[in-house]
This record gives C-alpha cells, sequence and structure tokens, in this order.
C-alpha cells in the first residue's frame, strides 16, 4: 500500500505538469493543477502515511 | 483570556491608528503664478571628450600624500584607474572598463558577504534544533547541524552544483556566468523543459572562473539550508551514519534538480515564456526551492522513520517531548533572522545596477514578515493555551521569514505584514495537524515551519506580487514585473501552484524513494535501546553535558 501511496502522489505531479500541454485556457489548467496538488495529498496522506500508521511503534 | 484579546486589539488598533495618521494627506500647496514665457535657449552643441582630454589629469601630488589624508579628499582619483597600455596612458577606455569592473566588484563583495551570513544560519539552526531536543541527545543533534554543511557542500562541489546550474546561462550581476552553457533539455507539448545542468563539475575546466565561484559560494549555503531542516525532523533517533548518506544524496540530486527546474533555467521558470503563465515559477530567494524542498523531505524522512518511543500512547493520543532549552532556541531564532539578512536581499546577486537597489525593500520586508509571524503565532497560542508559549513563537518568526522568502523581492511592506501574520497561525495550526491527525512525529515543527510556510510563500507570490520591482526590465525572459491575482494577473498563480505541485509530487517522492533504499541498505533508524539511553554515548561516544545527570541516568536507564 505503501509503494501505490507513491505512485499516486506522483501521478498527481504528472497530472499537474501535463495540464500545459492538455488545457489552453488559465482557468483550464488552474483546474488541472489544482486537481494534481489534491491527489499527490491523498496519496501522502490518504495512503502512504496511512500504510505506514499501521505497523507504527506505538501501536506495539 | 480578555486581557490576551485587549493587549492583541490594543496592539494593531494603535498600530493602524499611527499608519491612518501618517498617511493622512498634506494639504495641496498653492501652484506658483505662471511667469512670462522665456525665448527658448538654443541646444548646446555635444561636447565630444578624446583620450587627448584625459592623458593629462593625474593625481595629487607625492608630497600632498605623504602629509596623510584624514578627511578622504584625496584618497581614490584618476591615479587608481589601471592603464591598459603605459605607452598610450589613460584613454577613456580604461575609464569605462574600470567603471564596469567596479559595478561587478559591488555584485560580487554584495553577493560574497551576504552569503557568508547564509552560512552562519548553520549556528541557527543547530541552536534552534538541538534546544528543541532532550540534552541526552544534545551532541548527536548538534553534530547533525554541524557536518551537513560539509556533506552537503562536498556532494555540491562534486555534482550537485553542476546539476543546478550548469546550463543557467549568463548571470549579468557576476559579469555573464558565460561557462554555465550546459542545459539538458528534452522537448515536450511543443517547448524545451530543461531537466538538469551538466557544466561545473567540481569546478574544472571553464568554470574555474571568478563570477562561477561566486555563484557557487552562494548557491551552496542556499542548499545547506535545505538539508539541515531534514535533520530537525529526523532528530532523537536518526542513525549518523544515514544521515550522513542521506545528507550527500540530497545536496548531490534531490535539491540541485528542482533548484534547476527552478533557478537553473529549467521548465519550471521557464512556464512564462513557453506557455504564458505569468513570468514562469518565480522564486526570488527560496521559500519553494530551499525550505519547502527541506520541508517535504523532512516529511517523507518523518514517515519513514517513525515516531521517537513515547510520542504516542497505544490509542494514538500525542505526548509533549519538551525541548532541553529554550534559551538556545530562542537565541538560535535570532541568528536566523540576522541570516535572512543575507538570504533573502543577497538574492539579487548584486547591489548595482539592474534594479538591484531594491535591496533595500527586500530586507525590510523581510523583517516585517518576521516580526509579523512572531506576533500572530505568539497570540495564537496565548488565546489558545492561556500563555505565550516561546518555542512556538520562535517558530512563528521563522514561519514568517519562511514565507516572505520568495515574495521578498516582489512585494510591498504591507503584504509583507499580512503575508507574516497568516505565517505564524499557519505554523501553529500545521504543528497541531502534523501532530494529531497525521501522527507524524517532528520534534522541532520543521515540516510546518519549511514545508507548509515554503508552499504558503510559493503561492503568496502568486497573490501579492505588485508588479513594482524592475529587475533589469524582465524576470525569467518574460519583459516587466512579476505581478499576481490581487494585481491582474492570474496565470503567475497557476505558475507558482505548478511549483508546488511538483514539490509535493515529485520531491517528496524522490526524496521518499531515496531513503527508502537508504534504509534498505543500512538502516535509518537506531534501535530502541539505543532511543532510550540517548544517542550521544552510542553513537557520537561523548555526552554533550558530562558534568550533569541527565534524565535518563536518573531513570536507571544505561
Amino acid at each position: 500500500m505503501a509503494l501505490v501511496g507513491l505512485v499516486i502522489t506522483f501521478v498527481g505531479f504528472l497530472v499537474a505538469a501535463s495540464s500545459v500541454g492538455v488545457m489552453g485556457s488559465t482557468a483550464g489548467r488552474l483546474g488541472m493543477v489544482l486537481v494534481g496538488i489534491f491527489v499527490s495529498l491523498f496519496g501522502i496522506m490518504g495512503v502512504l502515511n496511512q500504510a505506514y500508521m499501521k505497523d507504527a511503534i506505538w501501536k506495539k | 483570556m480578555k486581557k490576551v484579546l485587549l493587549a492583541f486589539a490594543m496592539t494593531w488598533g494603535l498600530g493602524l491608528t499611527g499608519v491612518a495618521q501618517a498617511q493622512a494627506p498634506a494639504p495641496e500647496a498653492q501652484p506658483p503664478a505662471p511667469a512670462a514665457a522665456a525665448p527658448a535657449a538654443p541646444a548646446a552643441a555635444p561636447v565630444m571628450i578624446t583620450d587627448a582630454d584625459i592623458k593629462g589629469l593625474s593625481g595629487p601630488k607625492a608630497d600632498d600624500k605623504a602629509k596623510g589624508d584624514p578627511g578622504g579628499t584625496i584618497t581614490g582619483n584618476v591615479a587608481d584607474i589601471p592603464v591598459g597600455d603605459a605607452k598610450k596612458g589613460l584613454t577613456i577606455g580604461d575609464v569605462v572598463n574600470q567603471v564596469g569592473q567596479n559595478t561587478i566588484a559591488i555584485n560580487f563583495v554584495w553577493t560574497l558577504v551576504t552569503g557568508f551570513l547564509v552560512m552562519f544560519m548553520q549556528a541557527g539552526f543547530a541552536l534552534v534544533e538541538t534546544g528543541l531536543c532532550r540534552a541526552k541527545n544534545a551532541n548527536h543533534t548538534m553534530m547533525m547541524n554541524f557536518m551537513v554543511y560539509g556533506a552537503g557542500m562536498l556532494a555540491y562541489w562534486l555534482i550537485g552544483f553542476a546539476i543546478q546550474e550548469g546550463g543557467v546561462g549568463a548571470v549579468a550581476n557576476l559579469g555573464g556566468t558565460a561557462p554555465l552553457n550546459g542545459e539538458y533539455a528534452v522537448h515536450l507539448f511543443g517547448k524545451d523543459w530543461g531537466l538538469f545542468g551538466m557544466n561545473g563539475v567540481m569546478l574544472t575546466g571553464a568554470t574555474y572562473d571568478v563570477g562561477v565561484m561566486v555563484m557557487f559560494l552562494f548557491q551552496m549555503v542556499f542548499m545547506d539550508t535545505a538539508l539541515t531542516i531534514v535533520t530537525g525532523t529526523a532528530a532523537e533517533r536518526w542513525k549518523y551514519s544515514a544521515f550522513v548518506v542521506s545528507s550527500i544524496f540530497m545536496g548531490a540530486f534531490t535539491y540541485p534538480i528542482f533548484a534547476n527546474w527552478a533557478w537553473g533555467g529549467g521548465w519550471l521558470a521557464t512556464l512564462g515564456a513557453s506557455y504564458g503563465l505569468g513570468h514562469g515559477y518565480s522564486d526570488f530567494a527560496g521559500s519553494g526551492v530551499v525550505h519547502a524542498v527541506g520541508g517535504v523531505t523532512a516529511l517523507a524522512m518523518g514517515i519513514l522513520i517513525g515516531p521517537r518511543i513515547g510520542k504516542y500512547t497505544r490509542d494514538g493520543k500525542a505526548n509533549a517531548i519538551p525541548g532541553h532549552d529554550i534559551t538556545m532556541v530562542l537565541l538560535g531564532c535570532f541568528i536566523l533572522a540576522f541570516g535572512w539578512f543575507g538570504f533573502n536581499p543577497g538574492s539579487t546577486l548584486g547591489a548595482s545596477g539592474n534594479g538591484n537597489l531594491r535591496i533595500s525593500s527586500v530586507a525590510v520586508n523581510t523583517m516585517l514578515a518576521g516580526m509579523a509571524g512572531s506576533f500572530s503565532a505568539m497570540y495564537y497560542m496565548w488565546i489558545r493555551y492561556g500563555k505565550p508559549d516561546a518555542s512556538m513563537t520562535g517558530n512563528g518568526l521563522l514561519a514568517g521569514l519562511v514565507a516572505i522568502t520568495a515574495p521578498s523581492g516582489f512585494v510591498n511592506p504591507m503584504a509583507s505584514v499580512i503575508i507574516g501574520f497568516i505565517a505564524g497561525v499557519l505554523v501553529c495550526l500545521s504543528v497541531e495537524f502534523v501532530d494529531r491527525v497525521l501522527r507524524v512525529d517532528d520534534p522541532v515543527g520543521a515540516i510546518s515551519v519549511h514545508g507548509a510556510n515554503g508552499i504558503w510563500g510559493v503561492v503568496s507570490v502568486g497573490l501579492f506580487a505588485d508588479g513594482k520591482s524592475n529587475f533589469a526590465g524582465a524576470w525569467n525572459g518574460v519583459p516587466g514585473s512579476v505581478t499576481g491575482l490581487f494585481y491582474g494577473d492570474a496565470g503567475q498563480l497557476v505558475a507558482q501552484l505548478m511549483g508546488v505541485a511538483t514539490l509535493i509530487g515529485f520531491v517528496f517522492t524522490f526524496s521518499f524513494v531515496a531513503n527508502l533504499l537508504i534504509d534498505a541498505v543500512m538502516g535509518q533508524r537506531v534501535t530502541a535501546k539505543v532511543e532510550l539511553e540517548g544517542l550521544d554515548i552510542p553513537e557520537m561516544g561523548a555526552v554533550a553535558y558530562p558534568d550533569f545527570v541527565l534524565k535518563a541516568d536518573a531513570m536507571g536507564m544505561e
């Protein structure tokens, strides 16, 4: 799951970076960049960090 | 609570009243009565100055100089201008060349001296981090901050500088830096995307150049700031050997790659020229490049290495683990604030020409934001928890300074205060979020100070840049001044958010994978026994305070 979280995080970056090629308008690019940021944040906080917390030292 | 709110209201109310009175317009002066129109004087013929006009000029006589010059009226004169050809004597070309050399010399001295100030910030970081950790780890924490200087510099000299600045091209303030002309780019979406530089490995060959040397020193001390941020989050359980390897990797690759994209002519900087997004990703002194890179790498390490033993109870409730020396912390904050006068104003890379006199504005913006951050953090903690917490007030100062770092060259003083004020509240909220929601243990708050506020600083450029700066009429190859959303350019905000997406999506992933590999090879975390005993003896072979009985000893832990 940690690896999945990393992949999702990186995909968020790719979504944002490709906005300049996919979208022509500033508003469209803004929307796509924001989507990319939130995808990356979900990857870090929602998947990767949760995976590490499952085996956290304070649970042992 | 009421007294705190009253004090808060009085402070800002008196301040704003003062501002209102200072800004009250003076009564308009009456215009003078128009004089009778005089006939226009004929235009003066242009005067041509030739070499012959200056050939006979000479400096003060030797007898006069031997009498001394207490008023400084005869020291520094025509005799001090180097003559290119002794047979020809002094020429106009000699004079013009000296003007050029003086301009570059001023810029060299400015950049080098401000670089020395940034180097001294290492002492500030060392004091802040060591003070916020427990005494049993003081030697280890201090040594990490001490040797991150050497580890980072070694990596940066070997390859990091070349990756970051190898293709930056001409830096006019430093005389050109012409040898830095090798940028590797790929062609995507119809444009060139610069990815990394290739010139300047170990500063050999053509990069053995006086201008390049200035650039190396200045950029190196910025790189080291990013590296030292990570030591704060991973303190009290990071294996010293793993810290050295991780820091060398970060100095060689992680930091330089993003820095190339933002400052070295890479794709983030050219978003404006290539795709019309404002002036491209604009980060005057490094809220993103330095602080957010350090902050997201710290987040990666914090998740990977796990929390300290005793930080959380079995049901996930956070326990406070106080530091051992608050005086060290606040002294360290002051040293950092002092060093920041090098960090931000020095990022003009000069004090002469090309709009560089804006260094005064940059310096004032910097100090105002730090002040505002310390106030808002102090009042937040006072209102929420009943006391003006010293460590969070110090972190509030740092948060304000981090946040203003990117916009410092582009905004006005009012915006600086707003940015700093928000930063002070943001750091408090972020510390609570990271600690209690994410459950990532961060002994010094580095993720919140540098990560969260680094990103806030990047975004604030896209909001508050007022278009009044003028650095040689262009920025990142786009004519005009950097202008944010509030002053009419939404594209600038998009460029900044692209930088944020890169920090969160790419830099975090890159750092996490690199440190995961280091963990697999050599392990990043010390054993539980070592951690409970304190890292000083097992890792460093000596305690920081041999004359004192530490709590670990008193509790019978070996």
